[in-house]
């Protein structure tokens, strides 16, 4: 058991939001009036509503306790990280290369050693892709970094 | 009208159509199935080929992509928790769990029929209302479609929910993420900070992949192992016991109705639909705090009530030429690239295209349960697969579905930096079902409820003096002065 | 983004100075040498998008090479022009509508682009006029029964359109300016939006295309009192044309158009190349007829005809612009 802080980050994270968003809105855009509403009407109001409702979720959980919950940090990292490598290599590497790396990147992080199954895997994966983006659904993405 | 019925179903059993009905659905599912790679797609990517075939067939074959897509975005969202809509993220919420308590067949044959119910009705509903429905969606002024989605939002928000803040803050939060994007009244680029892959808003298949679907490959990565994949489910046990029949068939019968109504309304229908049937289920329910937790009545009702809105929103689109969604705006354009202009002539200009395409709606839906009942089998079986073998696969998936929709490697990043959000969201146990609601509404309202003040001049009483924004605010106001009742009653009986 | 906008000037000099150089006539000879790519800025079954297959059909059959059409839509056609100019490959190419090379770079900020400087216009795909819309029971049957009302109750009658800056709004502005009335504007995101509040009778009128409220005219529900273009437009033959009636100059005009439109660094051999064979599709009479069931009048003519097109409605929208800033 520990203090909740997943409530007190979660909704202090919330309030800091709204209120930026609040603060930006009123700084940047027109509020305008009840009958010709502004750009910045909604952005304002729900900006601070957020604000309340976030200091509402976190000021409770300061005096209550929670049991952790294990935070899969490595996990998170290799998942976005082959996301984010796919979308920058998609259309320079083509589609082939790009699917494999992902892949690669993407089991990291799991539990059972060994590069073979990883291989074979990156291998299944991009076939996969291959037959139903490019063969089924004929998607205009390069193959090869050639066919760019 | 029985005239017209004829002449449909000899239209819609013309072997040619018959063909691209069964295609279409067919390839509905398999494009549903994926995740993000949804009917808009799907259907982009086919109205080049619409070009050579009848209208009729064309139609019949993108309406089945259509539905058929969400049979198969049904199976995505109850397996893996990979909804493609806002819709079918309703169905995850109690789907996904029954599915992890290994009762994935029962979910998959709930929603099935729940879905063939839903549509078959709906069909009904079409075929006798849809004259009254027509009427209906030009009497919704702006007035009454903001009051209609606000009482949507307040439903979901406190219908039941452990923390009615918590869950009020991501509607709101949704909201905020709605205003990004250019200002219609005033062309404003609001929070976009000069990106122009941001001026028409985040793409909604991306928040929705990146806030379910990424982050449940982080979250299961590490625990899929430590746990190992379900037992082998056995045929007999995916099908309901006539006990669990009598707990389907109401909530199905209760989606449809709500669906039916709301599907005839442009824009919204929907999603609307399928949160209020939920949001209704939740309400009425003997044991409420089941919902989460894999009640069967929580994947019935929002799948029956989507499926119906999905057939009457056809009304406002081939009667008043008004698309009620992006894919109805879709098939509007196939309509048009064959010199058919959808509208209030058109019942009269093409009776055999009317009919026909709603009795092809009832033929493919029938299609539909025969393909997808003997697959409940392979689906559960996928689950045996082990997870550090699915999910590279699934992430790939995620990103092409994502391109797919507008070609932009911008919306990639999106969705790496919206599954990192979300991942923090679930650790912290918020729900990010009712930040997508809030999301796909949150323009809506907004667009609506400044018309609304701008033809009013800015009285605000036009939400009492219009009778169906009245009857909606009031029901709103009544539903949130409920749930405070209720939050106040809980804490005073806590010791 | 700045950084890749000032690369991609300097590219263009380049290629601007390496084709003086070389006098780049040889090379169109060979061109094209793979798939041509033509960037429309809306999504696929929108108008933009269907005109342009209807041309990029027998192009391919005319280069000898597959015409692909790829949809980047985005912020009113801009993202398209943008996302072609950042192909440098001399095999893409865009259709758009008349807002991105007129007035989206006064409505937009950080455009990205200079149309004078980094833009060639291809050819004019085709145009349509918009009809004034009111519903059945409105009082005014003509245009001047309709600008009566509006001065009897300055500001009291409204429009809507299809979005600030849109076609729908400017040519509005443009109506009540030159007829000095005013009305309050509505703005909405879809003609179906605006002709479903127009028979509901939550606003008053609207400019449209013919297309969009021809149905509703069918059945009785709405009316239309007059047309934009300078001739009556053959869709709607009976609807008289607005300028020269009820008071409005003989030279009021105001129309929606779609063009084909290159890079600027494309060699002029290649723009020539391609004008020719789209003005022969433009001319062939079944694909007029699909235009027209469409709503659109197809065009044609010289890529030089497209440029003056730009420069002036570029001029008569700036004016209309400068007049609602200075209304704010």
């Amino acid at each position: 058991m520990q203090r909740d802080y997943y409530d007190l980050l979660g909704g202090g994270a919330l309030a800091a939001l709204g209120l930026g968003v609040a603060a930006y809105s009123g700084a940047h855009y027109d509020f305008g009036t009840l009958r010709q509403m502004g750009p910045g009407f909604f952005p304002v109001g729900l900006g601070l509503l957020l604000a309340g409702l976030g200091l509402i979720v976190a000021v409770p959980a300061w005096r209550r306790q929670t049991e952790a919950r294990p935070f899969d940090l490595p996990e998170a990292a290799a998942a976005l990280g082959a996301i984010l490598v796919f979308a920058l290599t998609m259309n320079r590497l083509g589609l082939i290369l790009g699917t494999a790396l992902a892949v690669l990147i993407a089991t990291l992080p799991a539990a059972r050693p060994g590069a073979l199954w990883r291989l074979v895997l990156a291998g299944v994966v991009t076939v996969l892709v291959w037959l139903v983006f490019k063969v089924a659904l004929a998607m205009t993405i390069p193959l090869w970094p050639w066919s760019a | 009208m029985f005239d017209g019925l004829m002449q449909g179903l000899a239209t819609a059993l013309h072997p040619s159509v018959l063909i691209y009905s069964l295609f279409g659905v067919f390839l509905g599912t398999f494009v549903g199935v994926l995740p993000g790679i949804g009917a808009m797609a799907t259907i982009s990517l086919l109205l080049p080929l619409t070009y050579y075939i009848s209208p009729e067939a064309a139609l019949v074959m993108l309406a089945g992509v259509y539905y058929g897509s969400q049979y198969g975005g049904a199976v995505a969202s109850i397996l893996l928790r990979l909804p493609g809509t806002p819709q079918s993220a309703v169905t995850s919420l109690d789907g996904y769990p029954m599915a992890r308590d290994g009762r994935a067949g029962l979910a998959l044959f709930t929603s099935m029929i729940s879905s063939f119910t839903g549509s078959m009705l709906g069909i009904l509903v079409l075929v006798v209302l849809a004259g009254w429905l027509a009427d209906l969606a030009t009497k919704f002024g702006a007035a009454d479609y903001a009051a209609m989605m606000i009482l949507g939002l307040v439903a979901a928000a406190t219908v039941g929910s452990d923390s009615p803040a918590k869950s009020l803050a991501m509607v709101v939060l949704g909201l905020l993420l709605g205003c990004i994007g250019t200002d219609v009244n005033t062309g404003t680029q609001r929070l976009t900070f000069g990106w122009a892959e941001l001026m028409d808003g985040i793409n909604l298949v991306a928040l929705a992949m990146g806030l379910f679907g990424v982050s449940e490959v982080i979250a299961n990565i590490r625990k899929a192992d430590r746990h190992g994949p379900p037992g082998k489910v056995k045929f007999r046990q995916m099908l309901p016991t006539g006990a669990q029949m009598r707990q389907i068939i109401p909530p199905a019968l209760r989606g449809t109705a709500v669906g039916s109504f709301f599907g005839a309304l442009p824009g919204t229908g929907s999603t609307i639909s399928s949160f209020l049937s939920y949001a209704l289920e939740r309400r009425i329910a003997r044991q409420p705090e089941r919902f989460g937790h894999g009640a069967i009545e929580g994947v019935a009702a929002p799948e029956a009530a989507n499926n119906s809105a999905s057939i009457t929103a056809f009304v406002p689109t081939l009667t008043l030429g008004i698309p009620g969604d992006p894919i109805m705006a879709l098939m509007l354009g196939a309509l048009i690239i064959h010199g058919i202009q959808p509208g209030p002539m058109m019942l009269e200009a093409r009776p055999e295209m009317f009919w026909g395409l709603v009795v092809s709606f009832g033929i493919g839906n029938l299609f539909l349960l025969i393909l997808n009942l003997p697959l409940i089998g392979i689906w559960v079986s996928m689950l045996r697969i082990p997870f550090r073998w699915l999910y590279p696969a699934i992430l790939i998936f995620v990103c092409l579905g994502v391109y797919s929709v507008r070609g932009s490697t911008f919306d990639l990043v999106m969705v790496a930096g919206i599954g990192a959000v979300g991942y923090l969201l679930a650790l912290a146990r918020f729900n990010p079902a009712l930040l997508l609601l809030g999301f796909v509404l949150g323009p809506l309202i907004e667009v609506n409820l400044r018309r609304a003040m701008l033809i009013a001049r800015g009285d605000p009483m036009v939400f009492l003096e219009r009778p169906i924004a009245a009857v909606f605010i009031i029901a709103a106001a009544g539903l949130l002065a409920m749930s405070l009742w209720q939050a106040i009653g809980r804490r005073q009986s806590r010791p | 983004m700045t950084q890749s906008f000032s690369r991609r000037h300097l590219l263009a000099a380049g290629a601007a100075l390496a084709m003086a150089g070389a006098a780049g006539m040889g090379a169109a000879q060979s061109w094209p040498t793979g798939p041509v790519h033509i960037v429309v800025g809306f999504p696929a079954g929108s108008s933009p998008d269907t005109l342009a297959r209807l041309v990029a059909e027998p192009l391919a059959a005319k280069l000898g090479q597959p015409v692909v059409v790829e949809n980047k839509p985005g912020a009113g056609g801009v993202i398209g022009v943008q996302q072609m100019l950042a192909a440098k490959d001399g095999h893409t190419f865009g259709a758009t509508i008349n807002g991105p090379l007129t007035t989206a770079p006064r409505l937009v900020k950080d455009i990205g682009y200079d149309v004078a400087k980094d833009i060639t216009g291809i050819a004019l795909t085709a145009t349509s006029p918009m009809v004034l819309a009111v519903a059945a029971d409105n009082a005014a049957n003509d245009l001047q029964g309709f600008i009566d009302a509006a001065k009897a109750d300055p500001g009291g009658m409204t429009y809507g359109s299809v979005g600030q800056g849109s076609g729908a709004h400017l040519a509005m502005e443009l109506f009540l300016d030159t007829a000095g009335i005013e009305m309050l504007h509505v703005p909405f995101t879809s003609y179906a939006e605006v002709t479903t509040s127009i028979m509901g009778g939550e606003i008053d009128a609207g400019f449209m295309a013919p297309s969009a409220a021809m149905g509703h005219v069918q059945a009785g529900k709405m009316k239309m009192l007059g047309i934009t273009s300078s001739r009556p437009f053959p869709q709607v033959p009976d609807v008289p044309v607005i300028a020269g009636q009820a008071g409005m100059p003989a030279d009021y005009r105001a129309e929606l158009w779609n063009a084909f439109i290159a890079p600027a660094s494309t060699d002029p051999a290649v723009v020539a190349r391609l004008n020719t064979e789209i003005a022969a599709i433009l001319a062939d009479p079944a694909v007029q007829q699909k235009m027209l069931t469409m709503g659109w009048k197809a065009e044609g003519g010289t890529a030089a005809d497209l440029a003056a097109r730009i420069t002036a409605d570029t001029a008569v929208w700036g004016k209309v612009l400068d007049r609602i800033e200075a209304k704010k």
